[in-house]
């Protein structure tokens, strides 16, 4: 792990094609500007965490019944007549 | 046939069997997973892990439960996938009953499936942040908590 200090407008660059710019620095916040090839997904953390927890706690061990859906939700095209 | 190596690449092998190689997000070694349903339960159906059994997902294709829902996959997802157009893939959204009997499906992070590989894999798409994590379905459980 490499942890450098950097600047407002200083820049970080990673295996020479990602890019990353302190944008703007507050006492709370640092705005960050990523530049990356498009084939490199870049993501808050939070939104691998959130998911995982969201995997989680859908989860489930045993039998449980699926929901019923309300009837405005039904695919219009359904032939089953379900109420 | 060989006695039935679980890692096979061929798909007729593992018909049926939807094989996600980096497995879901929080439970990566899963690989193996059985899509089960029946009419009554439509359009819900269960993934269920074929490694592990009793540890299942219940998941919707979006289109029956959202409208407008169009994950813009990263094109590397699409490459693993091997999806030469839309049609190619299945969606499976993963819900939650929640406590309080509301449902919600997860649309930050659909399971994609090449329908003629059954290979398949948790993606975040690109418009991720135009989706929620719990949308909510107009859906009702049946049964009390169990």
């Amino acid at each position: 792990m490499l942890v450098l200090a950097r600047k407002r407008n200083q820049n970080i660059v990673i295996d020479g094609r990602i890019r990353v710019r302190v944008v703007r620095l507050d006492r709370q916040v640092v705005k960050i500007a990523v530049e990356a090839p498009r084939s490199i997904p870049v993501f808050r953390l939070e939104i691998y965490e959130d998911i995982q927890k969201n995997n989680h706690s859908a989860a489930t061990r045993g039998a449980r019944k699926a929901p019923r859906l309300t009837r405005k939700q039904f695919n219009p095209t359904d032939t089953q007549g379900r109420q | 046939m060989d006695g039935g190596s679980k890692t096979s690449a061929r798909p007729e092998k593992n018909k049926g069997v939807i094989n996600l190689p980096a497995g879901l997000l929080g439970f990566e070694q899963a690989r193996n997973y059985i899509l089960l349903g029946s009419q009554e339960e439509a359009p819900f159906m269960w993934l269920q892990m074929a490694d592990e059994p009793g540890l299942s997902f219940l998941v919707v294709e979006p289109c029956r439960v959202v409208e407008n829902y169009n994950p813009d996959l990263a094109d590397e997802d699409v490459e693993f996938l091997g999806l030469s157009n839309p049609e190619d893939a299945l969606l499976l959204n993963i819900v939650t009953l929640h406590e309080d009997g509301s449902v919600t499906a997860n649309l930050k992070g659909p399971i994609v499936v090449n329908r003629y590989t059954l290979v398949g894999k948790q993606v975040i798409p690109r418009n991720v942040s135009d989706y929620g994590l719990q949308h909510p379905i107009a859906a009702a459980t049946t049964a009390p908590m169990a």
